[in-house]
């Protein structure tokens, strides 16, 4: 699909904001590509297994039952958000098609608010790495519900602006599953540190630099 | 003769074979009124020695490895008979021959089965004044990597001691780098990756005496995880098949090799603290250095 450059959008507020549709191909090969590497670890869960994968490292916590319906809910559940990278961002798809963009919307925020934002709580009160990687994970699930839920709110209100705007962000938070890898892989490369400490780092930057990135975005958009 | 002494002399009998009897002299009769209380038998006791098997002839463009440490255990020598078995990177094999004695030195020449690609014929002075086994080893290959080695080994009782730790020598080598876990004779370029050598963190958790927490361990890299693993193998006397471990507990001086498989030996704590070893290790090689997790 040609992503068709389109600037300007008469928002309600009457703000001019530049489309995210005007991202080049190579850009979605990219997003692509990590979510094809995303799928490949949520398959290593398949068929399920309790001591597989990232779980033979948690099996203190196995044996709690709400421990095991979150992690295996969030690693089913959550990868169908990235979908929205490629159905919710696209203008020519949005006016061509505008029930596509309602009912992947709608999914998305019913997969983020009921299914992968609390289970992703749930196993980030567990996380590795103590009390500041706990804390990250529990706070970008905070906000990640939060976001969404300000991002449907809006819309049911007619806010189109404030829609965009609470979903850029709720969405540079779902990147934040890319990103925290990426950035976990390039810092390992550079600097070999130890595990965890790389673990704690990336347990917040993978998701507070989208959230500046997100804002940078919103700002320049605005103008 | 009552049938159950019958036991008790079969027994002795086995005993007599190699040893001297001390009442050999006494009438059938009388050993067997002596069987009521048997005497205590002379067990043969096997002696070791361990040391440096060092690399004499060898082919140097080959992949060998230059020193390796051995034990050889000497079972019974008596009557111009030799009997024994030696345990050498991650091979234990047996082998026989005869002996002469001069003075206090006893010199042998003993034969490894044979039917092993890398057996051999040991040639060797047992010196019983200072305790110690030196001579040589050739290949019946004359085509392996090496053909000759020698060896001037010490004699050493072997115990199970599960406060045995590394130093810091152990660690970092005489140029103050980590130690490699390959011998590599050859330049090595700039320092080696932390699943490829370890670090003072190695010498944190004796895994044979103490109960490791995740926390413990979940911080250190793959290197050290696989060290801290694999000394608990080297404190039950454990012969690395493993070329990078085996370099690693051939330099420490405790270490001696014993046996080819000691699984039966593990405690119940060193069973539990290999099962979080070796999940953290496997975490550390799939997972570190890559996309995933």
């Amino acid at each position: 699909m040609l992503y068709v450059v389109n600037h300007e959008i008469q928002s309600k507020k009457g703000h001019k904001m530049r489309s995210i549709a005007s991202l080049p191909n190579s850009a979605l090969l990219f997003y692509a590509f990590f979510t094809y590497l995303m799928l490949r670890i949520t398959a290593q869960y398949i068929p399920i297994d309790t001591d597989v994968a990232f779980l033979r490292i948690k099996q203190e916590y196995i044996g709690m039952w709400h421990y095991r319906v979150a992690f295996f809910a969030h690693v089913f559940t959550a990868i169908v958000t990235l979908v929205a990278g490629f159905t919710q961002f696209s203008t020519p798809l949005r006016r061509k098609f505008p029930v596509v963009h309602r009912w992947s919307g709608w999914a998305y925020a019913a997969v983020v608010l009921l299914v992968a934002g609390p289970s992703g709580f749930v196993i980030g009160w567990y996380a590795n790495g103590g009390w500041s990687s706990q804390m990250a994970f529990c706070l970008l699930a905070i906000l990640w519900m939060g976001f969404t839920g300000l991002a449907i709110k809006s819309i049911r209100e007619g806010d189109i602006a404030a829609h965009r705007r609470w979903m850029i962000r709720s969405f540079a938070l779902t990147l934040s599953a890319i990103t925290l890898r990426a950035w976990k892989f390039a810092i390992v490369a550079v600097l070999e540190p130890r595990p965890m400490d790389v673990y704690r780092v990336v347990a917040w930057l993978g998701w507070v630099l989208n959230l500046v990135v997100a804002e940078w975005w919103i700002r320049k958009n605005q103008r | 003769m009552k049938i159950d002494h019958l036991p008790f002399a079969l027994l002795l009998t086995l005993f007599a074979c190699n040893e001297s009897q001390p009442n050999q002299n006494q009438t059938p009769a009388v050993n067997q009124l002596t069987a009521e209380q048997p005497a205590p038998a002379a067990q043969p006791t096997t002696d070791m020695y361990v040391g440096d098997f060092l690399a004499v002839d060898f082919d140097s463009k080959k992949n060998i490895s230059y020193t390796n440490k051995i034990t050889i255990a000497i079972e019974s020598a008596a009557n111009g008979v030799i009997k024994g078995f030696s345990v050498v990177a991650g091979n234990s094999r047996p082998f026989n021959g005869t002996f002469t004695e001069t003075g206090n030195t006893l010199n042998a020449t003993a034969r490894e089965p044979g039917d092993d690609k890398y057996d051999g014929v040991f040639t060797f002075q047992l010196h019983r004044d200072s305790q110690t086994v030196t001579g040589t080893w050739k290949a019946n290959d004359r085509k392996l990597g090496v053909t000759k080695r020698s060896f001037d080994l010490k004699k050493r009782n072997f115990k199970y001691d599960p406060t045995l730790e590394m130093e810091e020598a152990d660690v970092m080598d005489e140029a103050g780098y980590r130690v490699q876990f390959y011998q590599n004779l050859s330049e090595s370029e700039g320092e080696p990756d932390y699943a490829e050598a370890m670090t003072s963190d190695a010498l944190k958790f004796n895994a044979s005496k103490t109960l490791l927490r995740k926390e413990d361990i979940e911080n250190m890299h793959k290197g050290d995880l696989e060290v801290i693993r694999n000394a608990i193998y080297a404190r039950h006397g454990y012969s690395f098949k493993n070329r990078r471990m085996r370099y690693v507990f051939d330099r420490v001086d405790w270490f001696m090799p014993i046996s080819t498989n000691i699984t039966q030996e593990l405690t119940d704590l060193e069973k539990k603290n290999i099962d979080l070893l070796k999940r953290y290790e496997q975490h550390a090689e799939r997972y570190y250095d890559s996309f995933g997790r």
